[in-house]
Order: structure tokens, then C-alpha cells, then sequence
């Protein structure tokens, strides 16, 4: 039965992903005014094997920048001598110049020509090409019309007109290879990757139980995964999804880095390397960042609280599905080649102009469905983390991963509503046409600035909070002391909570906001540097007088203090205008929030993952293997992002395809030590992007025959270690929930003023306890 | 804990309650690749504006279908729910209440956010866009040219006490909404009466609530896109109009970008009413003979799509509260609420009660002002 | 060609030195502890705060430090803040605030503009100014010199190797100017690389910027920096300075 209905699900799934994906790619625009790929529609839409076309006077091979005269001719079809027009015909070129050689021949641009209305009743005709001047690889594509020129025909009638297409190729004196289409390539590798990705799930689902590995118990399993509500699983879905997009994201970057390796390179084509820096943004914040964070609040908040699941099981279940459905969306432009081009940020009213590709409604709509993901995920957390707290944890003893968690997710649930309304507003400019950011018809660009900042400062903070509880943690159990200050670490993060709504104005002091906001949010930004301050000092104060067991977990987070902190100082650059007129959109910028996101971020989650990997899957990770991704990874990173600082002083812009080095022929914008720091930033990319192999080789060893892990390996505190690795399900039996005793005992287990007031407050009073 | 192990709730439902919360289930990947599709299709349909594909809506139809079916699948799930296995918080400060209302109460603070954003926008445009009638009145404008100005829908639909009825009407109905919900929540947990007449009880009250609720959306199609006549004798008091035109036909349209209304016609406006007010500037401008006067026409896309677009995600919401409604009408016609687990109808009553909330703001802002 | 403008170059080497400060304090603090409180006994656990499971364990403060670490870094920033005031001032200077442009220049009068001040405190101060126009469109930039005589603001264009053909606006040494700017479709934000100055220019509405030309200038180029469509990265114009 199961069985039946999950193939029929599986069924069900490649059909919809299919159609999903289907229109997109027929409508491949790769067209010459939509001729190409189509066919010539202006004269009927029967394509006919009797119609054949030619063009002659072309060369096997040709010589540099020579001029052809070539015809361009038909046979067959409906065309006659006798009738009033014969036929037309549309040529394009891929390399090179083609010119009409009399009247009845005209040019679309250099690379495409047609028939001219004098040239309607001809069935050949002749033109120039001029050939390129380097070596390219020339193709030729043509479409001719015979047309029966019936009674109506000078009015445009159509009915029995047949055409066809013919495609040539002209090679180059020195024989070139076809270079790779980027696109093709990336969505080669994010095939690759995919595919890997389902060989190895497989074999790790082989490799729990041989025995059993027969579609009879695939299906099951499969299903299971595919419908389950248990919070863990929840959690590995994510984490598996967080990992796999981290990686297409990688993929996307390092093109981006090939691309700006050298200046001047054409690696990637300008419309090219616009998607692919958008779909690097989104990809990496909202497809892996987010992932990550949300598998690992899954898998640990209700372990951390005592909780036997979260509050929703079944909402939660719906947060994740929304995740891949909305990825597709948003890639559906990568596999159709227009995708979004709009900076992570899309801005209005580029993000409505017909100039923006048409993936950007996809993009659009993608996004749409994460934000009804993340507020369900809002709803879970703040309802799990507010009320399925075990007997005698108050407020203030959570543990420190769990606040960060409820003060992210309420950072998120209270700005993410002002995107999803943009992005609702920007597709249905750009499906139904409303106004909302049309300026012709009064619409304000700065209202989009205004909601996208709105949420999107909270964002970052979003998604760097929860690394500063994996920090918190990790360093204490590391340095086998308690936190110091865990009041004034739960002020700070608060703090930033609350800052985080009123100084994303710092992203728009260059716009054409209203100085006087400006002004504030910049007060405000600088004063982020305090509660920042006081969590690093409070780290450090932590390992004093502690006896520090170095792990893994424990490199990735002193790793983590170093990184941050430099992000950190790099962040106060900003705030102080007149220098950050120079620094915006340059790669100042980027360097600096590379290292919050990926210094920051990506490296507490490494720790976490180290950290929490027994826990999650009963296995202890290789130590070694752990050091050496360490060591190359943190090496590789600082090498990749610390020379960019320099480079955007120096004037190389953010979001440009290319850049060039002013040389002693020609002036470019920047100096031309740039070019060999840009390499230098490739190579070491590409260390980087490497150097996570480790984490993968490691992850899939350790599954398969890692060390049998206990409850508590590194002795930490809270309740996750209080249950078996990994935990049953339901995580804690809810008859029988633990209970958190508190060492200090002058607020063991007793309401604080606020507990109390809320008491009388929501407590009817024939209500019973429920325990 | 052993009584998990050998439990295993199918993906589809009906589920067991008796155990908790349900083990896994099939609706959220098919209500996600629904919404997807969805999505996706209504944006091959349509493309700024303009009509681009009809085969898209059958695509579009059908993911709206697929959402449904998981819909379905939820439901199916809940269906069997009797209150046996209401989860309740155990962390202090809301120990002892039910973890679903909490939850409730966390997703209405994210819908007054939206609802926010919404607010936003018009407050941005409706200040920050000079209104058509103080253009009309500065005489800034020339026949036959656009002038991109600001007119709010309450402009159109607060002149003629006929062309309010329908919001006004909509107004009272989901405030008795508000109240039918919760005698059905009243009888639901009421522990003295007998379950037959508390069946028939609830099931009139929830019948009642959805009957007001696609009355309201009912009515605010014949506003926005149908019209009424009007008997004749009321014609004078409508400025001797025999029907109220719909927004649709007055011309209040998201690509309304030469919207041309009687009130800015200099004509019209000197021979109604009380004619022209003579302090304007464009009074003093056509009796200098510097104006011509006429019709002015305006780009009124903005203030179209705000108000469309703000309406319409609260019909929206009311368009959700239907969908609820009919399945819990049906569980309640089959005599599914008793008092231990009326408080599913209080959950959706918080829900009910907020959607009845905006529209109390909604409609001043947008209907009168 | 580092940078580009006194006033960027005293705010940068102010913040590096503070940064240096605060890196300093932090790395030492940071590596004598990791040092000198490692486990001796590789992995084995000591205990001295007698952490348990399911005990929330012994709180770990010192309210003195807290605060002294709250408030350190909170004079910091207002000291940071102090300093970056002036700055902010006069890149933010109100059109018609004589306080560092003076006045819209009448004909034949010079800003004579100049260097006050030194490191984080360096301004430009100038007379008076001239007024000329910046418009951005997909993709590239126009300049209009209004009625400002030829030797204080001229528009060309030349070939150059690498951008192909791209406008010249070329501006005297010693003068300011304020660029009125607009756009004509999307958002785009024009980049003095050597002024180290941009700002948006957006549809349907105008923004302004002070060019101040002072003496030293170099000819540089400008980049587009708000991104606005494929060819974003090749929007450029050259800033050609005569004195």
C-alpha cells in the first residue's frame, strides 16, 4: 500500500517538476527576434522538408577579416515565378559583419539580415560577410519562406506558405574549441552535484543495513523522509538541502572568481555574470544560510528545552517543502539562460523594467514561497520556544543556542512580512501590471529600498545570531567552564534584536533618502558595535581560568573569534560617511560581509557542526580529517577575502563584470597590482571551495564507520546530552518530561516578576496544570 | 514511550489522536508543489499587464487543484481530532494553556505586519502623490495630457451613499461574523445540552458565519466589478444616475493611465451640484481665460493598484476563512465539536475576529477618506 | 594611486589606527588564553565549574567587567562619532548652507577652494560654487556644463582602449561644483573614483553631489555603482581635470 502510494508520489513529483520546468526551457531565447528557434511566423507555421535553402560563396575556413559574398537561396515550396511574391529569407551569424549587397537585402544590427520588402519576390540573394578577425568558431543559421503569394498576399496572408532552416559552419584558420556555455556548465554541475548528492544518500541508506536494500524497503524509506513531521528529520532535511545549495552556491562563485581573475576577461558574458552574482546572493542566504540554521534549530531547540517535538510538527514540515519548491523557481531562469539579474537586493524600478530578464518574476516568485517558509518557521519556534519549555527553565536559563534561535526567529517574523509585500507588489508589477513601482505613473523606487532594508538588515543579523549561540555553546563546553556573563550575553543578543530595526538606513546612504534618516541610522549603526563588543569580550572572559580541550569544533570557533572580529572592525568603516561614499558598492563592502557571513556564519555553523555531529547521528567525526579542513579552510579564506579590503579602496566596484588596470598605454580604474591580487583572490577561491571536500569526506566516513559516540562527549549542560546519540523519537516522552535543576539556587525554578505578572495574567483559574 | 513504537499513522490520514500529534504526512510536499505551480503559471498567463498565454491558466487551475488535494490530506488528518490529544505549554509564563493558540496568537503578530506594509505603502503614495482633486482645482493641467496624480477609491465610492452600501453592508456583516463565531464557540463548549441540539446549534452558527463571509465577498465583486441598478425613485438621490457603476466601469483600473471621471469635467462639475468652487485657482483661471477648462485625464495606476492590491489581500484572507469555514461547517453538520475540543473554533475565531479587525481600518482609509 | 581624496585619506588612516588598537587588544587576549588555558590532559575533562547535565550551572559574572566593556566600546563610538561629524558635514553640506560652499558663484568668480584642516579633520571649504548637471541612462552618462563658461566645465568624448568610447567631462582644478542628477530610467549612482565620492541618481527625482576638484587632482575614471543592467560594469566616463 505504502509502497503503491509513494511511486505514484514519486510519479506525481517528476510530472509537476517537469511541467514546471518544461515552458521554460522551449522558450530558450536565444532567438534572433524570436526567428531562430521558431521559425519565420510571419508566414505560417508549416515547416516544410520540400522547402530547401542554401547558402553558397561560404569557405571551409576563412581568413581573418576577409569579405565573402555569399547567396542566400531556396527551392521548392509553393513559390512560383508567376506569382506576385516568392519568399524571404532571415540569416543570422554568430561572429563577424553581414551587409546587404544591394536593396533588396537589409541589416538587423551586424549579425542578422533579411529580405527587404523590393526583395519579396526573388528566391535568392546576395550579401557581404565579413569575417571575424580572431579565431571563433562561425555558425550561420538560416530561414528561408516560400510563399504561394496567394490573393491576399500583399496583405501578408500566410495560409499554404511553407518554410525551413539550414545551419552552416565556417571554421577559424586556427582550429579553436567550442568553449563551454558557463550556463551549460553550471547546470552540468548542479545536475552533477545532484545526482552525487541522491548516489550517496543512497548508499548511506545501504550502508545502515544491507541487507535490507531492496525497493521494498527503499519506498518506505523514501516515503518517510518525504512526508515525516519529526523534528530531527525535519532538521536533516534541511541540513542536507543547506549543504547542497552551500555547494551550488560555491559552484557559482568560483565562476565568478574565474571570471574576475584576470581583467578584462570575458569568461562569462556581461548578462552572464549578472545572474550569476544574483543567484550567488540569494542562493547563499536564503538556500544555504537559512537551511543550515533552521536544520540545526530543528534538530537542537527542542533537545535544548526538553521538548518531546516543536509545537507544529506538521507546519514545520510544510516550512521545508516550501524551501526546494522555491528553489526550482528561482533556478528555472538558470535553465532557461535569462535568469534574474537583479542583485540580491533587486533593486526598483530596475526589478520591474523590461530590461531585467525574465527569470526576475521566478526569482520574484521563488522568494515569495520563502518567506511564507520563514514565517511558519516563526510561528514554530517563538510557539516552542515560548511555551514547550521544560518543568523549572525559566527564561534566563535557556540555553544560550536556543536564545539566539527565538531572537533570530523573532527578528525574522517581524521584518520578513514588509518583503514578502515587495516582492507580492513586484510580481504583480511585473505579471498584472500594477504601479507599484512604475515612476512614470508615480511610483516611489525608494519605498522598494525602504521594505527590502527593512527586512533585510534584520536578515543579516538573522542569520549571524544563531552562529553566535553555536559560538556561546562551543566555547564553554570547550573551555569546561560556564558562560561568563549569560545575562549580559542574552541583553546583547537581545540588543542587537532590537537595533537591528532601526539602522538598516546604513545600506542607503547613498540613495536619495531623506538626510535626516540618514543621519539616525547612523547613530544607530555605530552603537551595534556594543553589544557586538560586549559578546567577544565575554567569549574571551569565558576561556579565563578554564582548561581548554581543543576539538575540532573548538579551531572552527577560536577561527570564528578571529574572523568576526575582523568583520566586525571592518563594519565600523561604514557608519562614518564620508568614508563610506567612497567604500559603498565596492569591495570593501564585500570583503566585509564575507567575513561576518562566511567568517562569521558559515564558520560557527562548521563549529556546530563538529559540535552537534555525535549527537545528530551517533557518531564521533575524524579529528584529523577535522583539522586538516580547518587549516586549509580558515588559511584559504583569509587569503581569499582579506586582499579584497584593498581592491575596493582602490575603486574596484561591486557587481562588475569586469574590471580594468590602468597600464601605460590606457587608463582603467584601478592600479595594476589589482590584476595580481585578483588572481591571487581566484587561486586561493578555489583553495577554499576545495578545502570543504574535508567536511564532506568526513561527514560520509563518519557515518558509515565513525566511532560509536556516547551521550555526552564533550560534556556540555543542557538536555540535549541528556538523551541518547542519536535520540529516540519523540525526543522526550511528553508524560515524563526532564526536569533542569539550577545550580544557583536563589532563582531555581521560580517565575521571575515578569513570569509571575504574565501568570495571573493568562491563568484562568480552574484551569489545571498540565503537569 | 512504547505506545509510540507501534504506531504508525498513515501519511494520509484519518489519524489516531489518541497518541498526539501525527507522525508524518503527505500534505505539505503536495501543497508546496501546488503553490509552486501556481505561481509559476499565473506568470506565463500574464506579463505586465498584458494577456500572454491562456494555456497557462489550465496550468495555474491545476496547481491550485494540487494545493488543494493536500488541503485535503490536512484535513483528512484532522477530521478524527476530539480534543483528546490538545497539546498544552508547560513553560512558564503559559503554563497550562493550549500550545495552538499561543501559536495562533505568534501568527497574527506577523499578519499585522503585513497588513502594516500594506499601510505603509499607501501612506507613502496617498502623502506623497498630490491628490487629482487639488490638481484638478490648481488648474494645472491642459485636456487631452495625463497628469500622474492620486485619487483615492473613497473619492469615487464616498460620493453617493448607494456607492457605499456595499462596504457598509460588508462591515456589518463580519461584525455579526465576529459574533456568530463565537456562539458557536459558545455552544460547542457548552456542557449542558445535549449533543444532537448542540450539533444543529453549532452547525447554524458556523453556517451563518460562512454565509456572511461569501456574502462579503459577494458584495465586493458587485463593487469592483458588476455595478446595481437602482429603483427609480432613489435616482434623484443619486445625481439622477439610474445605476451605481462598478469601479470597473467608472474606470478605476490598475492600468488606468488616462482615467477620465465626470468630477474633473469643468462641464459637468459648473452644471451638478454646487458648481465650481470659486476660490479655486482654476475658476480664477478660466474666468482670466488662461484655461480652457474640459476634461482632465490622470494616471491613477498607483492609486488603483494600492487600493486593489490592499483590499484585495483582505479578501484574500476572508477568501481563506471561507475555505476553513466549509470544513468546519461540515465537521461540525456531522457533530464533530464537543466541549473537548471547541477550542479549535476559538483558534479560528482569534483568526476570524483579526480579519474582521482590518476591515474595520481598511474600510475608513480606503472607502471613506 | 591609492586614494583618492584628502578627506578619505584622514578618516581611513584614523579608523586603521584604532582598528590596529582594537585588534591588538583583542588578538593578544585571544591567543594568551587559548595558550595558556589549554587542557593539559588532551581531551580528558577537568571540571572546575562542576557542569552537569541537566543543571543550569553556575552563573560566571563580574557585573564591573560587563559594564567596563559595555561602556569602552560605547565611548568609542561616540568618540568615533564625534570625529566623523565634521566629515559627514561637509560631504552633506545643504545646497545654499554657506558654511563650506558658500553661494552659487557668479560669473567669472573662482571657488578657490582648499584643504582646511588636517587628518580626520580635513574638509574642503570653498567660496562659492558652480552648478552643472549629471544624467544616468542604460548606459551611459551624460553631462551637462549648463551655462558654466568652457574652462570651468567641458564635455567630450574620447576612445580609450579598454571602454570603448566613453563621455569626458572635463573640470578646472580648484573649483566646486554641485552635480544636479537624475536618471532617465533605472537607478544608477556615478563613482568619482579619485573624488571618493557617489551618490544614487533615480528616476523622477533629483540628488546632487559635491565634486570638489581641489588641486592635485588626478584625471580618473567613473564607474556606475548602483547596479542597472548588463552593461553596468562598462557605464564609465572619464573626469578629465585642467587647471
Amino acid at each position: 500500500m505504502n509502497t503503491r502510494i509513494s511511486r505514484s508520489l514519486v510519479v506525481l513529483a517528476v510530472l509537476s517538476i517537469a511541467m514546471v520546468i518544461s515552458p521554460a526551457v522551449v522558450s530558450y531565447p536565444t532567438g534572433i527576434s524570436g526567428v531562430k528557434d521558431s521559425g519565420c511566423n510571419c508566414h505560417g507555421a508549416v515547416v516544410s522538408p520540400d522547402v530547401a535553402g542554401s547558402i553558397s560563396g561560404l569557405p571551409d575556413q576563412y581568413n581573418y577579416s576577409e569579405e565573402y559574398e555569399i547567396v542566400v537561396s531556396f527551392t521548392g515550396g509553393p513559390a512560383n515565378a508567376a506569382n506576385s511574391n516568392q519568399g524571404g529569407f532571415n540569416l543570422w551569424v554568430s561572429d563577424g559583419e553581414l551587409v546587404p549587397s544591394d536593396a533588396t537585402v537589409q541589416a538587423y544590427g551586424v549579425n542578422e539580415v533579411s529580405h527587404t520588402e523590393a526583395g519579396n519576390d526573388q528566391t535568392s540573394w546576395t550579401l557581404t560577410w565579413t569575417a571575424p578577425s580572431s579565431d571563433k568558431n562561425v555558425e550561420f543559421v538560416l530561414h528561408v519562406n516560400s510563399v504561394n503569394g496567394n490573393a491576399d498576399g500583399n496583405n501578408g496572408g500566410s495560409s499554404g506558405d511553407m518554410w525551413n532552416r539550414l545551419s552552416a559552419k565556417v571554421s577559424p584558420p586556427i582550429l579553436v574549441l567550442e568553449s563551454a556555455d558557463p550556463f551549460v556548465v553550471l547546470s552540468t554541475l548542479i545536475l552533477v552535484s545532484a545526482i552525487l548528492l541522491a548516489i550517496t544518500l543512497t548508499y548511506v541508506f545501504y550502508r545502515t543495513n544491507p541487507e535490507s536494500f531492496t525497493w521494498d524497503n527503499f519506498a518506505p524509506w523514501i516515503a518517510e523522509w518525504l512526508t515525516t513531521t519529526d523534528h530531527k528529520k525535519i532538521g536533516t532535511l534541511y541540513f542536507v538541502a543547506g549543504m547542497f545549495f552551500l555547494g551550488v552556491g560555491g559552484i557559482m562563485a568560483m565562476m565568478i572568481r574565474i571570471q574576475l581573475s584576470v581583467p578584462g576577461n570575458d569568461f562569462l558574458t556581461q548578462d552572464q555574470y549578472n545572474q550569476f552574482f544574483t543567484l550567488h546572493g540569494t542562493t547563499m542566504i536564503f538556500l544555504a544560510a537559512m537551511p543550515l540554521i533552521n536544520g540545526f534549530a530543528n534538530w537542537m531547540v527542542p533537545l535544548q528545552i526538553g521538548a518531546p517535538d516543536l509545537a507544529l510538527p506538521r507546519i514545520n514540515a510544510m516550512s521545508f517543502w516550501l524551501q526546494p519548491v522555491a528553489a526550482l523557481l528561482i533556478f528555472t531562469g538558470v535553465f532557461s539562460g535569462s535568469g534574474a539579474d537583479t542583485g540580491w537586493t533587486g533593486y526598483a524600478p530596475y526589478v520591474v523594467s523590461e530590461t531585467a530578464h525574465m527569470g526576475t518574476t521566478m526569482w520574484v516568485a521563488g522568494q515569495i514561497m520563502l518567506v511564507a517558509s520563514s514565517t511558519l518557521t516563526g510561528i514554530n519556534f517563538l510557539t516552542t520556544i515560548a511555551v514547550m519549555r521544560a518543568p523549572g527553565m525559566g527564561w534566563l536559563q535557556m540555553p544560550l543556542f536556543t536564545w539566539s534561535i527565538l531572537i533570530a526567529n523573532l527578528m525574522l517574523f517581524l521584518s520578513i512580512p514588509a518583503f514578502g509585500i515587495g516582492l507580492i507588489q513586484v510580481y504583480l508589477d511585473r505579471v498584472i501590471g500594477t504601479a507599484f513601482y512604475d515612476v512614470s505613473a508615480g511610483g516611489d523606487p525608494l519605498l522598494w529600498s525602504h521594505l527590502f532594508w527593512y527586512f533585510g538588515h534584520p536578515e543579516v543579523y538573522v542569520v549571524i545570531v544563531p552562529a553566535f549561540g553555536v559560538i556561546s555553546e562551543v566555547i564553554a563546553t570547550s573551555a569546561r567552564r560556564s558562560i561568563f556573563g549569560y545575562r549580559s550575553m542574552v541583553y546583547a543578543m537581545a540588543g542587537i534584536g532590537v537595533v537591528s530595526f532601526i539602522v538598516y538606513g546604513h545600506h542607503m546612504f547613498t540613495s536619495g533618502m531623506s538626510p535626516t534618516l540618514r543621519f539616525v541610522t547612523m547613530l544607530t549603526t555605530m552603537l551595534v558595535a556594543v553589544p557586538t563588543g560586549i559578546k567577544i569580550f565575554n567569549w574571551l572572559k569565558t576561556m579565563h581560568g578554564g582548561s581548554l580541550v581543543y576539538r575540532t569544533h573548538t579551531l572552527w570557533t577560536l577561527g570564528f573569534l578571529v574572523t568576526f572580529t575582523l568583520g566586525g572592525i571592518s563594519g565600523m568603516f561604514f557608519p562614518s560617511i564620508a568614508m563610506d561614499l567612497h567604500l559603498h558598492e565596492s569591495y570593501f563592502v564585500v570583503a566585509h560581509f564575507h567575513y561576518v557571513l562566511v567568517g562569521g556564519t558559515v564558520f560557527g555553523f562548521y563549529a556546530a557542526i563538529y559540535y552537534w555531529w555525535p549527537k545528530m547521528t551517533g557518531r564521533m567525526m575524524d579529528e584529523r580529517l577535522g583539522v586538516i579542513h580547518f587549516l586549509t579552510g580558515f588559511i584559504s579564506y583569509n587569503a581569499l577575502f582579506w586582499p579584497m579590503h584593498r581592491l575596493g579602496v582602490w575603486g574596484m566596484a561591486r557587481r562588475h563584470h569586469t574590471y580594468f588596470v590602468s597600464t601605460e598605454e590606457a587608463m582603467g580604474a584601478l592600479p595594476i597590482e589589482a590584476a595580481g591580487w585578483n588572481m591571487f583572490v581566484s587561486v586561493s577561491a578555489f583553495l577554499f571551495f576545495f578545502s570543504n571536500f574535508f567536511l564532506i569526506a568526513n561527514m560520509i566516513k563518519t557515518v558509515i564507520r565513525g566511532e560509536k559516540a556516547p551521550a555526552d562527549p564533550w560534556g556540555g549542560w543542557s538536555f540535549e546530552w541528556m538523551t541518547a546519540s542519536p535520540p529516540p523519537t519523540p525526543s522526550f516522552d511528553p508524560h515524563n518530561l526532564p526536569e533542569l535543576k539550577d545550580a544557583n539556587e536563589h532563582i531555581a525554578n521560580e517565575p521571575g516578576t515578569l513570569g509571575k505578572l504574565f501568570n495571573r495574567l493568562m491563568m484562568s483559574e480552574d484551569e489545571e496544570v498540565a503537569h | 514511550m512504547s505506545s509510540y513504537d507501534d504506531h504508525h499513522p498513515s501519511g494520509w490520514g484519518p489519524h489516531d489522536w489518541g497518541h498526539g500529534a501525527p507522525h508524518n504526512s503527505w500534505s505539505p510536499l503536495i501543497m508546496s508543489i501546488g503553490i509552486g505551480v501556481f505561481l509559476f503559471s499565473v506568470a506565463g498567463v500574464y506579463e505586465w499587464g498584458e494577456f500572454i498565454d491562456a494555456s497557462y491558466i489550465g496550468v495555474s487551475i491545476a496547481g491550485l487543484a494540487i494545493v488543494f488535494i493536500g488541503l485535503t490530506v490536512w484535513w483528512r488528518q484532522d477530521y478524527t481530532f476530539d480534543g483528546g490529544y490538545e497539546p498544552r505549554s508547560t513553560g512558564t509564563p503559559f503554563r497550562g494553556i493550549e500550545i495552538r493558540k499561543v501559536a495562533i496568537w505568534v501568527f497574527l503578530m506577523s499578519e499585522m505586519m503585513v497588513f502594516t506594509s500594506l499601510f505603509s505603502t499607501y501612506m507613502r503614495y496617498r502623502f506623497g502623490i498630490e491628490s487629482c482633486e487639488s490638481v484638478f482645482a490648481s488648474g494645472e493641467w491642459v485636456e487631452g495630457a495625463s497628469v500622474t496624480c492620486f485619487e483615492p477609491a473613497g473619492h469615487l465610492i464616498a460620493s453617493s451613499w448607494f456607492h457605499i452600501a456595499p462596504g457598509a453592508i460588508n462591515t456589518f456583516a463580519l461584525i455579526i461574523s465576529s459574533f456568530t463565531i463565537v456562539q458557536a464557540l459558545r455552544y460547542a463548549g457548552m456542557v449542558d445540552i445535549d449533543s444532537d441540539r448542540r450539533r444543529k446549534l453549532v452547525t447554524r452558527y458556523l453556517g451563518t458565519t460562512w454565509f456572511l463571509a461569501v456574502l462579503f465577498l459577494t458584495l465586493k465583486m458587485i463593487e469592483w466589478f458588476l455595478g446595481f441598478p437602482l429603483p427609480e425613485f432613489l435616482h434623484e438621490y443619486n445625481h439622477g444616475d439610474s445605476t451605481i457603476k462598478s469601479l470597473y466601469a467608472e474606470g478605476y483600473l490598475i492600468n488606468a493611465d488616462s482615467y477620465q471621471h465626470k468630477y474633473y469635467n469643468t462641464d459637468y462639475v459648473a452644471s451638478h451640484g454646487h458648481g465650481m468652487d470659486h476660490d479655486s485657482a482654476l475658476y480664477l483661471m478660466m474666468e482670466e481665460g488662461t484655461h480652457s477648462g474640459g476634461q482632465m485625464m490622470a494616471n491613477i495606476r498607483v492609486s488603483a493598484s494600492t487600493f486593489y492590491v490592499t483590499t484585495g489581500t483582505h479578501g484574500a484572507h476572508v477568501l481563506g476563512g471561507i475555505i476553513g469555514l466549509t470544513y468546519m461547517t461540515y465537521k461540525a453538520s456531522r457533530g464533530g465539536y464537543t466541549p473537548e475540543n471547541a477550542v479549535s473554533i476559538e483558534y479560528f475565531g482569534l483568526y476570524w475576529h483579526f480579519v474582521d479587525l482590518v476591515w474595520v481600518i481598511v474600510f475608513p482609509f480606503f472607502y471613506l477618506y | 594611486m591609492t586614494i583618492q581624496n584628502a578627506l578619505f585619506d584622514g578618516l581611513w588612516d584614523y579608523y586603521i589606527w584604532i582598528s590596529l588598537l582594537v585588534s591588538i587588544f583583542t588578538f593578544t587576549w585571544l591567543y594568551h588564553h587559548s595558550f595558556w588555558y589549554r587542557s593539559d590532559k588532551g581531551g580528558e575533562h577537568d571540571n572546575p565549574d562542576e557542569i552537569e547535565v541537566g543543571v543550569f550551572p553556575k552563573h560566571n559574572d563580574d557585573m564591573k567587567l560587563e559594564v567596563a566593556w559595555t561602556v569602552a566600546p560605547f565611548l568609542l563610538i561616540v568618540w568615533l562619532t564625534y570625529i566623523s561629524w565634521l566629515p559627514l558635514a561637509s560631504v552633506w553640506a545643504p545646497v545654499d548652507d554657506a558654511d563650506f560652499h558658500g553661494y552659487e558663484c557668479e560669473e567669472g568668480e573662482s571657488s578657490n577652494n582648499a584643504l582646511v584642516g588636517e587628518g580626520y579633520n580635513a574638509i574642503v571649504e570653498s567660496e562659492c560654487y558652480h552648478v552643472m548637471e549629471i544624467t544616468g541612462k542604460q548606459w551611459v552618462w551624460q553631462f551637462d556644463c549648463l551655462e558654466l563658461a568652457t574652462e570651468l566645465c567641458d564635455t567630450s568624448s574620447e576612445t580609450i582602449e579598454v571602454y570603448g568610447t566613453v563621455p569626458v567631462l572635463h573640470l578646472k582644478e580648484g573649483e566646486t561644483y554641485l552635480a544636479i542628477m537624475t536618471s532617465e530610467d533605472v537607478t544608477h549612482a556615478p563613482w568619482f573614483l579619485g573624488l571618493g565620492t557617489k551618490e544614487d541618481v533615480l528616476y523622477g527625482q533629483d540628488t546632487s553631489l559635491w565634486l570638489t576638484v581641489v588641486e592635485g587632482t588626478s584625471d580618473q575614471i567613473i564607474l556606475c555603482t548602483e547596479y542597472c543592467g548588463d552593461a553596468h560594469s562598462v557605464m564609465a566616463a572619464m573626469l578629465n581635470v585642467h587647471s
